[in-house]
């Protein structure tokens, strides 16, 4: 990503993208033989499931791909790949559901589980591309951090007060015919503002530090403020709003770029130790919470009640085994209702742990590890701070809210009623995890062979490099 | 007693998985090879200076110093090639390669830059076997070692 | 993970922007992701073992469940396995109605409390639910016939179900128990088998299962007052009386509280006016021939002298009491195929250890009244313990699975405890062999002699207060030298011990050894 504004704009020169391409189409091929696998399984014949979504998607991926090869761009190979076999799954297991899940009508058509999916997918890829090719400048989201943060609170407030209730908790905001998680786009919007402010200060934030006891020492108060209040704002309201997922994942992003800021253990330390204060005054003062963590310790003391969902997701991987029942052949109906009650949106890894078995769900979580891992490869070859720290912490997000629903759902840690990234059914988190591919995206291009020159101090370098480039 | 059928549903089954595992194996693949080329593409492979007279021992005549594509040089210790010369300056001048080519431009100095005894303004070409004068320091420009 | 500097050939050499500043960012910032890369990348090790946990390790727990949701889907409209007894009589097995849908049949009444029901609408209960899995093949056994079963259409590995019941011996039980109210429970105690586990009243769980009838046999069994679908053998709490001296026995010998030989000075004289403890009289009076001998264990054991036992407790003290009795399996649940409730000493919450209330309830305890409630199938496991030499095998009912291909998986007996060691055993042996077959004896267990065996027992009689029978309790096993069979019979009201407990014992041991 180069940001001189200085240079002339140089003609964007289709680059082949030839690594990108080859695992294009292994994606494409074993997301074909999963596809064929579920369709034989459903209908005895050798026919291919959701054919016509499949095909749409692959196109939607080589579109991206195309995109990405005729704009010129140098960024990164495997991301798009490795989200791209992520999002196929979830498709898949989309197809395998039971249409009515969820339905949609539009005009005279009525759209299903599958549809509705797709629909998003193909939006978040283009979203994902769009933001890959156009984003050249981080002006846009450094300066204006303090506006995007402030907007993304307001849109929470907004869902607090006018959003639509489910299960006690307002988390959804309708607008016409589109509904959406805000808390979904604040996780983005945080990693920015963190990643921003953090960069700005972090000499600040790591060097003129205060003593407090023996080896530990805090950040000076005063620059910690900004921060810690936008933090703390988040925090009070999705607590208030009994979205405990985002709570977490919002905190646990805050404590990465924190120490990938500062350095300093001590931090870390010091976080970890006012979650867990935090967690015990919440057990203690809502009963919603101490439910969540009675069940999350012994969720056969209520087997039909709040435990029900955790025990039928344990089973659901118990079924699975290690190769897993195939793609169709699980998730056994009880009256024609699946075992698992929301299954495609908080617990596709539980879908996906019987059906695919123990390798499946490796599969899975190495494919999520992937795409962390380009996201902090991209931030240690970054040219800067703030670019490093949103890499790093665009990569952690997706890692963190991973790991919080799989924990939840295999019963590690407390269970949240959070998505899982790409695979999960929800246009909301679709969108907001194509915002942190794009994003990822951008900042991984390699621009021209010649290196960016060092944003600051511009000057008598710039001045060198123009007047080659002129030449 | 086995279904044929079944039998080609479990193939399909694993190959769906073992696909999985192809991508993974293919991005670790090129995930290794990067680092690879990373660790073998070692820095200098576009050209090197080499000291050929320095006031005193430091840096030492030979001394081989390998250049990236923008190379500063100067006393500051935040310099590509730090040079303790007197009478060189912080940042004394800047080595690019830009389309094939090496530049060298003088960044503000003191006592200026010179190449092959003449005094550098503006971006000067800079070719294999040219010599370069830092104050007291004079270097030349070597093809990369292969 | 590379630090900074490794992809991207921008970052390498330096950019001296910053004049002052050393080069920290470089080096560290890249050290810092790697390390967080490194939590994350254990974080997910860990979720990985986590799926390895429960899609391995706890796989075949899981899915055999009964409520597992793959064995209840497969539950309906799939053909289960038999369930046969120990001489290969079919107990249950499936027929095919007008629709060609299998439904359930059971051999008769007797063995509904034990294997249970499978029907469509009024899901299963009894080995029926325990077992499904396997009988309905859900989970076949070995990896490679599980394995086959994925390539076949249908799962047709269910297995049959041999349990160690005794079809002949469970249908005589329930029919000695009549109309009474009661259990009896039999078992191997070398083994820890289950012969016969009868519980009365019974129910017909054909009818239940059957689809035309199932509707009103189901609400009829639920709403008889008698409730017929709990199994007294292994759900019933009852109070004991005598038979719980054994346990006493146990806890004093145990805990080197008493000798076999010892005496208490005080007890002939309490026979007549009452043990007094703490101001409440212990009161005996039944064995007034024994006149002004002081008992010995065996003797008091023969007469079951209330005095003895009570000062026995006393002197063992509520803590050993319970550590014995909990050895033995009280307060808690006894491993079972079938549901089992917990006995007990004492409610709980006294000050004394073991948490009696005051000695005059640990007296009371002691000689099997106070708050001490048991289960017949713990009685069965008290006298399995002393007939077994001290080890306490667990109880068991099934016994192999028999799958198509006539493969047979063996489920090995377990031994469960050690409890008294041999030489105190012994003791209580022969104690027990006095109660039956003693001169003295005999007049207490009337009717549990089988001719040509020697039988060993204890009878009980548990006062309930107020009017009313008390119940009647027999626990014995045969033959004495090398015992085959622990029984344990308990008749809800029957009166003394002697009336219905010790000769309903006797029957069914005459018919086990072939005896008229």
């Amino acid at each position: 990503m180069t940001v001189l504004a200085a240079r002339p704009a140089a003609a964007a020169r289709p680059r082949l993208r030839r690594r990108e391409l080859g695992l294009l189409v292994l994606v494409g091929l074993t997301l074909f033989a999963g596809s064929l696998g579920l369709g034989a399984t459903t209908t005895g014949r050798l026919v291919p499931a959701g054919a016509g979504h499949l095909a749409v998607y692959l196109a939607a991926l080589l579109a991206v791909h195309a995109a990405l090869v005729l704009g010129g761009r140098r960024a990164d190979e495997i991301l798009l790949p490795a989200v791209g076999l992520l999002g196929g799954i979830g498709l898949l297991l989309a197809l395998r559901l039971p249409q009515d899940l969820v339905t949609q009508r539009y005009g005279g058509l009525e759209l299903g589980l599958a549809d509705l999916q797709l629909a998003w997918l193909v939006l978040a890829l283009g979203v994902a591309g769009f933001l890959g090719l156009v984003v050249r400048s981080d002006r846009w989201l450094r300066l204006y951090k303090y506006t995007w943060a402030l907007g993304g609170i307001a849109l929470l407030l907004l869902t607090f007060a006018l959003g639509e209730d489910t299960n006690g908790s307002r988390l959804t905001l309708s607008i016409g015919p589109f509904s959406g998680q805000p808390s979904e786009l604040l996780k983005v919007i945080l990693v920015v503002f963190f990643a921003a402010y953090l960069a700005e200060n972090r000499p600040l934030l790591a060097d003129a530090r205060i003593r407090v006891l023996g080896p530990i020492s805090v950040p000076p108060p005063r620059y910690l403020l900004p921060i810690l209040a936008m933090l703390g704002l988040a925090l009070s309201i999705v607590v208030v709003q009994r979205d405990l997922g985002a709570a977490l994942l919002f905190y646990a992003t805050f404590l990465v770029l924190l120490y990938a800021a500062t350095g300093r253990l001590s931090d870390v330390g010091l976080g970890l130790v006012l979650v867990v204060v935090g967690g015990i005054v919440l057990y203690f003062l809502y009963p919603h919470v101490r439910t969540r963590i009675d069940i999350w310790l012994d969720p056969w003391a209520d087997p039909l009640g709040a435990g029900y969902q955790t025990i039928q997701a344990l089973h659901a991987f118990a079924r699975g085994g290690i190769f897993g029942t195939g793609l169709g052949a699980g998730l056994p109906a009880i009256g024609g209702q699946l075992p698992i009650p929301a299954v495609h949106t908080d617990f596709p890894l539980a879908a996906l742990g019987e059906e695919l078995g123990l390798v499946g769900v490796l599969g899975v979580l190495g494919l999520y590890l992937v795409v962390v891992e380009r996201g902090l490869r991209i931030g240690a070859a970054a040219a800067d701070d703030f670019r490093a720290l949103l890499s790093v912490g665009l990569a952690a997000v997706v890692a963190v809210q991973a790991f919080i629903i799989a924990g939840g759902v295999l019963k590690l840690v407390p269970l949240t009623g959070i998505t899982l990234p790409f695979i999960s059914y929800g246009g909301s988190s679709l969108l907001a995890n194509a915002l942190v591919v794009g994003l990822l995206l951008a900042l991984s291009d390699r621009g021209d062979p010649e290196p960016p020159p060092p944003p600051r101090p511009p000057g008598r370098v710039a001045r060198l490099l123009h007047a080659g480039g002129a030449r | 007693m086995i279904d044929p059928f079944y039998v080609l549903l479990w193939i399909l089954r694993l190959a769906f998985l073992a696909g999985i595992y192809v991508v993974l194996w293919a991005i670790a693949r090129a995930l290794l090879r990067d680092i690879r080329g990373a660790a073998r593409d070692p820095v200098g492979s576009l050209g090197r200076l080499v000291v050929v007279a320095a006031a005193g021992e430091d840096p030492p005549a030979g001394a081989d110093f390998p250049l990236d594509a923008v190379t500063t040089i100067g006393r500051d210790l935040g310099c590509g090639i730090v040079l303790d010369d007197p009478f060189a300056s912080t940042e004394h001048a800047a080595l690019t390669y830009r389309g094939r080519a090496w530049y060298v431009e003088d960044l503000g100095s003191t006592n200026g830059t010179f190449v092959n005894g003449a005094p550098v303004e503006g971006p000067t070409p800079l070719g294999f076997g040219d010599e370069l004068q830092v104050g007291e320091v004079r270097l030349r420009l070597e093809r990369p070692r292969r | 993970m590379s630090a900074a500097g490794g992809m991207n050939r921008g970052t390498t050499g330096a950019f001296g922007g910053r004049a002052a500043q050393p080069d920290r960012r470089e080096r560290p910032l890249g050290g810092r992701i790697a390390r967080i890369g490194l939590v994350l990348a254990l974080a997910f090790g860990g979720l990985a073992l986590g799926a390895g946990y429960w899609g391995v390790l706890r796989a075949d727990e899981l899915a055999s469940d009964p409520t597992d949701a793959g064995v209840v889907a497969a539950s309906r409209g799939a053909v289960r396995g038999r369930i046969l007894d120990r001489d290969g009589r079919v107990l249950a097995s499936s027929k095919r109605d007008a629709n060609g849908e299998p439904y359930r049949v059971y051999a008769d009444p007797s063995i509904s409390g034990v294997v249970g029901y499978a029907s469509r609408q009024y899901g299963s209960a009894g080995l029926e639910r325990e077992y499904a899995a396997e009988l309905l093949g859900v989970r076949p056994d070995d990896p490679v016939s599980r394995l086959f079963a994925k390539l076949r259409p249908q799962a047709g590995s269910r297995s049959d179900l041999r349990t160690s019941l005794s079809l002949t011996l469970q249908r005589l039980a329930v029919r000695l128990l009549g109309d009474d109210r009661g259990a009896v429970v039999m078992l191997d105690p070398r083994t820890g088998d289950v012969l016969v586990l009868a519980s009365t009243p019974t129910f017909d769980a054909s009818a239940i299962a059957d689809p035309a009838t199932s509707a009103a046999a189901f609400a009829a069994v639920q709403a008889d007052p008698a409730r017929p679908l709990v199994n007294r053998a292994t759900l019933g709490r009852y109070v004991p009386g005598s038979v719980f001296k054994l346990v006493t026995a146990t806890a004093a010998l145990g805990s080197n509280a008493i000798t076999p030989n010892t005496t208490f000075a005080e007890q002939p004289a309490a026979e007549k006016s009452g043990l007094l403890v703490s101001g409440f009289r212990v009161r005996d009076g039944h064995h007034a021939f024994t006149g002004s001998t002081a008992l010995d264990l065996l003797g008091a054991t023969e007469v079951s002298c209330n005095i003895y036992f009570a000062l026995a407790g006393l002197r063992t003290g509520g803590a050993e009491l319970t550590a014995w009795a909990d050895r033995l399996g009280f307060d808690a649940q006894i491993p079972f195929d079938l549901p089992t409730a917990a006995s007990q000493l004492t409610n709980g919450g006294g000050n004394l250890p073991g948490g009696f209330g005051d000695d005059v309830e640990l007296a009371n305890a002691a000689y099997g009244q106070g708050e001490v409630l048991v289960t017949p199938l713990q009685m069965a496991l008290v006298g399995a313990s002393i007939a077994n030499g001290g080890l306490l095998m667990k109880p068991r009912l099934a016994a192999a699975f028999v799958d198509a291909s006539g493969n047979v998986r063996r489920l090995e007996p377990e031994p469960w405890r050690l409890v008294l060691p041999s030489v105190s055993n012994e003791a209580l042996r022969q104690a027990m062999i006095r109660a039956v077959e003693g001169e003295h004896g005999r007049l207490f267990t009337t009717g549990a002699q089988v001719p040509g065996v020697v039988v060993a027992g204890k009878s009980g009689t548990a006062q309930l207060g107020g009017t009313g029978e008390p119940h009647s309790w027999f626990v014995g096993f045969a033959p004495a030298e090398n015992p085959e069979v622990v029984i344990a019979v308990l008749v809800e009201r029957g009166g003394r011990g002697g009336e219905r407990a010790a000769p309903l014992a006797g029957d069914v041991l005459r018919a086990y050894f072939g005896k008229p």
